[in-house]
């Protein structure tokens, strides 16, 4: 028995096909949409535009927004300012810069002025060095920063913050477990065990959707052992024996039950409320753990940085960046817009807005910075051992923009923490994977 | 008026010639028409036809440019004809992914299905508050993806969150719902489910509203049982609209994002990686654009070629 009506018979095939292509064409669609329009380099009347992310509350990007519009160049030139979400942000760079309407000036990913310089989009700010120079800014970077951005061609962009990894620890936890910081990584594994026993966690990470911390804390213990993704040529090198080493002692972790078995799954939120809800012993967290998680107890403290196995100390940071593009209604309007809003980063920490560590001297002396021992901590004793993720090597390169947040890094990190696969199993693998994607 | 009289203006009337008009033959005066008519067509869907070369065929010619080329979002690069292609056939990710999209489209499309059209039946039915019922049960779809995702993170991803409780607390031990690769991937299908089945209520209650109630009562009068008049009755009366709720959810399957990676990111060790996923994170994660939209490429041919079969299905229920 069946029923049909007139209008259901007026289906048609072709009808049907154009809704199935319309429907079946999103992803391509997803691939190659994007972007955003406005006028390229420079914003109405030829000011200077530039584009921030929302690198803390929204209170920042309104005093970052008015530190920009402060900007009167010498010509009586301007600046616009934009706040360009996180979600896609590569998308939304590339499109507009492909379109012409990119930025004249901007923040962004920490590798991304190395991928646009490869495209040849990137205005090399040697002549801001030279003026920060002249104004004695120079000396006031702390030291090491600036380093890293120096090519063959030139300095590809200027650092402004540090986005630094540190050991916290949860002070009421330790005395708890009535057990001793940890100084190597026997004694880690140790505190790592009673903390186990009182039901914390003992190398709090994270390894879910958006979220880096297990992928950074896997670098971290190799940089910390001596070894790194790269050898001192930048090389691709991880299956030195220091990384082995460094990840067959994470999986002593895993296999202790000090790593959360859950922890592969774990957003930035989710890491958060462990810390918060006082879970998390000990790991590997950002700068103002407190403030981000809601807990100013004075509990969440900075350790010590730990000694590895021969006796290396480090960790890894990643020099957020401001980067001019060819693209400009003037370089050298780019040019003072940089060396003045460089000038007037202060503001944002005498504000207390970044969740960051300043890149100049003088802003981690002021008392709205320094009165936080932790920050004091953070810059004494794990600045001048932190490396970047181009370790062992110097240079930054497009190429880390592959390794950070890619799929083979993330996918090492998961099968480490779930101890899925032995150390030199996962290395190659991670090395297989990052060979098929990293530019020769 | 004669017979004679009125059998000619029968005859003139099915002729078409109005009284007193002389009559062209018939043939002629409608390729007259036609081709007026067909002229008029076309100008009428010119502009339809123009947005949709710019809407799809832009896009398409492009990204096949980039699947055939190394080039990244911003440089086309150079042509390497099939290697995309070949790279990721040859990839055990994407055959990974391709299995696991499958599954998880045929648990979203027949998982949503049955529990749509179970709930489109009891609805049909005379109870208390029915329309209300109906509202409350569309949240799933109503709901921003972003918003259901985090709730169901909130239930299910730390061994503290609710579900893992209630199941400590019953003594089946804690599932790590996310953590475990096997119960990460049925924990996405039965959001997909959670999420779709209103959809698919819609589209059923809608087709069961057209079914004639006499149909069940001769039914009734003639013996048959509620079993026999659901599957003799309900399903083949409801079967084209069923075949179009399945392609529709097919496509919405292959090509859902945000459900999958905003609850998992395509974890844990890539467990719970679609093709789409996988297309996204090639493209804008390991920033490798030509394989990435070769990925899309694929995916889009598969979804056209699964959704001439299921239209093949549904031409073949008309004729039935």
């Amino acid at each position: 028995m069946n029923v049909q009506s007139a209008e259901n018979r007026s289906f048609s095939r072709r009808g049907f096909l154009g809704l199935t292509a319309a429907a079946a064409s999103v992803p391509l669609l997803a691939a190659c949409g994007g972007g955003s329009a406005s006028q390229g380099g420079g914003g109405a009347g030829g000011s200077i535009k530039f584009w921030d992310m929302p690198w803390a509350t929204p209170a920042y990007n309104d005093a970052a927004k008015g530190i920009a519009e402060g900007f009167s160049g010498a010509k009586g030139g301007k600046a616009s300012y934009q706040i360009i979400q996180w979600a896609n942000f590569y998308q939304t760079f590339s499109s507009a810069i492909a379109s012409k309407t990119g930025p004249a000036v901007s923040t962004g990913g920490g590798f991304q002025a190395f991928q646009f310089e490869q495209q040849g989009q990137i205005a090399y700010a040697d002549k801001v060095i030279e003026k920060l120079k002249s104004n004695g800014q120079f000396d006031d970077f702390l030291p090491g920063v600036l380093d890293p951005f120096k090519s063959d061609k030139g300095y590809v962009a200027v650092p402004w913050q540090l986005d630094m990894r540190v050991f916290w620890y949860r002070k009421s936890l330790f005395e708890k477990a009535n057990v001793a910081l940890p100084t190597d990584w026997p004694s880690l594994l140790e505190a790592g065990k009673a903390l186990k026993k009182i039901g914390a966690v003992g190398f709090a990470t994270g390894a879910g959707t958006g979220n880096n911390y297990a992928n950074h804390s896997m670098i971290m213990m190799m940089v910390n052992n001596g070894g790194g993704v790269f050898n001192k040529d930048g090389e691709l090198d991880l299956l030195n024996d220091r990384n082995v080493e460094a990840m067959e002692f994470v999986l002593e972790l895993v296999s202790n039950g000090i790593v959360d078995p859950a922890a592969v799954s774990y957003t930035t939120d989710n890491m958060s409320a462990q810390w918060k809800d006082g879970k998390a012993g000990f790991g590997l967290f950002q700068v103002n753990v407190p403030q981000r998680v809601g807990d100013t107890s004075g509990d969440l403290l900075v350790a010590d940085p730990i000694k590895g196995p021969h006796g290396d100390k480090a960790t890894i940071v990643f020099p957020n960046n401001i980067m001019m593009y060819t693209n400009t209604p003037s370089q050298e309007a780019s040019e003072d817009f940089l060396v003045y809003y460089l000038g007037q980063l202060k503001q944002l920490w005498q504000k207390k807005l970044m969740s960051a560590l300043p890149v100049f001297k003088s802003i981690t002396e002021i008392p709205e910075f320094a009165d936080d021992p932790n920050n004091v901590k953070i810059v004494k004793d794990w600045q001048p051992i932190a490396k970047t993720f181009a370790s062992q090597g110097n240079t930054l390169n497009a190429n880390l923009a592959a390794l950070d947040g890619g799929q083979a890094l993330n996918q090492f990190s998961q099968s480490i923490i779930t101890g899925k696969a032995d150390a030199k199993t996962a290395l190659q693998t991670f090395q297989s994977g990052l060979e098929s994607v990293l530019k020769k | 008026m004669s017979s004679t009289t009125a059998e000619s203006g029968l005859a003139r009337a099915r002729r078409g010639v109005a009284p007193g008009g002389s009559g062209t033959a018939p043939g002629k005066r409608k390729s007259k028409l036609s081709a007026q008519a067909t002229r008029t067509f076309f100008w009428l869907l010119l502009p339809s036809v123009i947005l949709l070369v710019l809407i799809h065929g832009y896009p398409l010619i492009e990204a096949a440019i980039q699947a055939t080329h190394d080039g990244n979002l911003l440089q086309t690069g150079n042509f390497v004809g099939g290697e995309n292609f070949a790279t990721v056939l040859s990839s055990a990710a994407f055959w990974k992914a391709a299995q696991f999209t499958l599954w998880f489209t045929i648990v979203g499309v027949f998982g949503s299905w049955l529990v749509g059209l179970g709930l489109a039946l009891l609805l049909r039915t005379k109870i208390p508050a029915g329309n209300t019922f109906k509202v409350l049960l569309l949240l799933p779809w109503v709901v921003p993806i972003v918003v259901s995702s985090t709730a169901w993170n909130w239930l299910v991803a730390t061994p503290d969150s609710l579900i893992p409780s209630i199941f400590r607390n019953l003594g089946l031990g804690t599932p790590l719902f996310l953590a475990d690769p096997t119960l990460a991937a049925v924990t996405v299908m039965m959001f997909k489910v959670w999420v779709s089945f209103p959809f698919m209520m819609m589209m059923t209650s809608a087709a069961l509203a057209s079914v004639d109630n006499t149909v069940y009562e001769a039914a009734s009068m003639d013996g048959a049982s509620r079993w026999q008049q659901f599957t003799q009755i309900t399903l083949p009366l409801i079967a084209r609209s069923t075949y179009i709720s399945w392609i529709l959810m097919t496509i919405f399957c292959v090509n859902d994002f945000p459900t999958i990676y905003l609850l998992t990111g395509g974890g844990p060790v890539n467990a719970t990686t679609s093709l789409v996923v996988l297309a996204y994170r090639t493209v804008f994660q390991d920033f490798a654009t030509g394989p990435g939209v070769a990925i899309a490429f694929l995916m889009t041919m598969t979804l056209v070629v699964i959704s001439v079969i299921l239209y093949r299905q549904i031409r073949k229920s008309s004729v039935e």
